[in-house]
């Protein structure tokens, strides 16, 4: 038998060798990323998300709102005008799993924060086309009356400290405390209003 | 990237070049034994065999150029580690040059009326087109497509005006944005006392209020109230207060007085000087300043 026919006919040992063949583009393009220091190290200001923020991050994940809105302001004139500064790497260290994505029926969200006003993102929210007529957005009222989950954050806290994210003991051990009475709306909004604050707003 | 990621980077990328380029003269060399009918004897599924007809020439050839292509791009562009090619070429600085070029031509379209003194700016059609655009962009979102506002959100339609109507004061909010903050009166006022003042605010708006009640909250809103909204309530352009004495309700009616009075009201117009620049700004100011200003 050839060796030709040898790997022809065995296809185990082709799915092994293609997967080694492959590997190598990953090695290449990915794992030099992991060290580089614009990738991995925070921009100047960025601060993990409080318990207030984290929570609202898991809302903005279990709701799917990733399934419309992007993260990430590409480096394009027209984005830059529309939305801000163009997304830098360094931004998203904090955010695990990071929402960049690429799908966007609604508008890109990296750089909201601060763009609009509590009152305006809680009454948008629970009832989008009473503040933006044409919004194809579905509304979500029952974020109102939905306790954030204090016992998941604290335990997403301490998963991301592991992680590397910067929290001390204390902030993890007066999570809870801040966290009574908050709403899952409030939550969300305060998520919304941290985003894409770290840097400068505009591109000029 | 670090020193041992650069040569990785490097080393793979070649050899892998190199191994393509031996891949393509070894197989296209090499001489499979052939049976007499053209086929290579392998069968498959009882009777389905294999020819071995050369791939075509020219199909071979692009397989080459690739190869010449990908070195002519590792030249020029960055790829190989930390060598940044010999164009310089980056993305942040394609960006730049395009954001510069396009900022050149905005003000181009801009120089022609930019200048102008507001009362001429809102007579000049395109300033006024722009102007729109830049507020359905930004500020309809709150305000409304056709600016009269929603609830909290106020109408910049008509004459009423928190933070003043005059255009300068149109640009420093634009510029600055604005909060309004309405402390909670219920330590001060108590329940009974929270009636007698919005009896009172009814009746300088000519609402149905109870009189007695009205006469008592007078007093307690020259000690309290007026203070931001006027001693005569007609409100305060420094403070963000509003008249109380027409009948508009930025927060939706006059039923709310008792809660604003209760609990207090915030109001936050958020800053655009971070998003537009000085003449966008100039623009959208000028366009809200026409809608009540015709």
């Amino acid at each position: 038998m050839s060796k030709h026919e040898k790997i022809e006919k065995n296809i185990g040992l082709m799915g092994v060798m293609v997967a080694v063949v492959i590997s190598f583009a990953g090695i290449i393009e990915i794992a030099p990323l992991m060290s580089q220091a614009s990738v991995v190290e925070p921009v100047p200001g960025l601060e993990p998300r409080n318990p207030l923020e984290l929570a609202g991050q898991n809302v903005y994940v279990s709701e799917g709102c990733y399934n419309c809105h992007s993260q990430q302001v590409r480096p394009f004139v027209d984005e830059t005008l529309r939305y801000g500064h163009y997304s830098v790497a360094g931004e998203s260290v904090y955010d695990r799993p990071f929402q960049w994505g690429s799908k966007r029926t609604g508008p890109d969200l990296a750089r909201v924060g601060g763009r609009y006003s509590n009152e305006w993102h809680e009454i948008h929210l629970m009832d989008p086309r009473s503040v933006v007529p044409t919004s194809n957005m579905p509304g979500y009222p029952w974020l109102a009356d939905t306790p954030v989950d204090i016992e998941q954050t604290v335990e997403s806290m301490k998963v991301l400290k592991m992680l590397g994210h910067p929290y001390s003991d204390d902030d993890i051990a007066n999570a809870a405390a801040s966290l009574t009475d908050k709403t899952q709306l409030d939550a969300l909004v305060a998520y919304l209003q941290d985003l894409g604050t770290a840097m400068p707003r505009s591109y000029q | 990237m670090s020193n041992f990621w650069h040569w990785t980077v490097i080393i793979v990328v070649i050899a892998h070049i190199v191994a393509y380029l031996w891949l393509l003269l070894a197989t296209s060399k090499k001489k499979v034994d052939k049976r007499e009918d053209n086929t290579t004897g392998h069968v498959w599924d009882d009777d389905l065999m294999e020819l071995d007809n050369p791939m075509p020439r020219w199909w071979l050839w692009l397989f080459v150029l690739t190869i010449v292509f990908s070195l002519g791009y590792l030249y020029l562009y960055p790829g190989l580690g930390n060598i940044k090619g010999s164009k310089e070429w980056t993305s942040v600085d394609e960006f730049k040059t395009a954001y510069e070029a396009n900022t050149e031509a905005r003000n181009r379209s801009f120089a022609g009326f930019i200048n102008k003194p507001i009362e001429e700016l809102i007579k000049d059609e395109n300033a006024m087109l722009i102007g729109k655009r830049i507020f359905s962009n930004n500020c309809a979102l709150c305000h409304g497509s056709d600016a009269a506002g929603a609830v909290g959100f106020p109408n910049l339609t008509d004459d009423d005006w928190n933070w003043g109507g005059e255009f300068d004061n149109i640009l420093t909010t634009i510029t600055g944005g604005r909060m309004g903050v309405m402390p909670a009166f219920a330590p001060a006022l108590g329940e009974e006392g929270t009636k007698q003042v919005a009896a009172y605010v009814r009746s300088l708006s000519g609402i149905d209020h109870d009189t007695s009640l009205a006469a008592e909250g007078e007093q307690k809103f020259g000690m309290f109230c007026a203070a931001c909204h006027g001693p005569d309530a007609k409100g305060n352009d420094m403070f963000g207060a509003p008249n109380l004495t027409d009948d508009i309700w930025l927060h939706g009616s006059h039923e709310i007085i008792e809660t604003a009075l209760y609990e207090g009201l915030n109001g936050n117009m958020p800053t655009q000087k971070d998003i537009l620049d000085e003449n966008r700004i100039k623009l959208v100011a000028a366009y809200v300043y026409s809608l009540s200003n015709q």
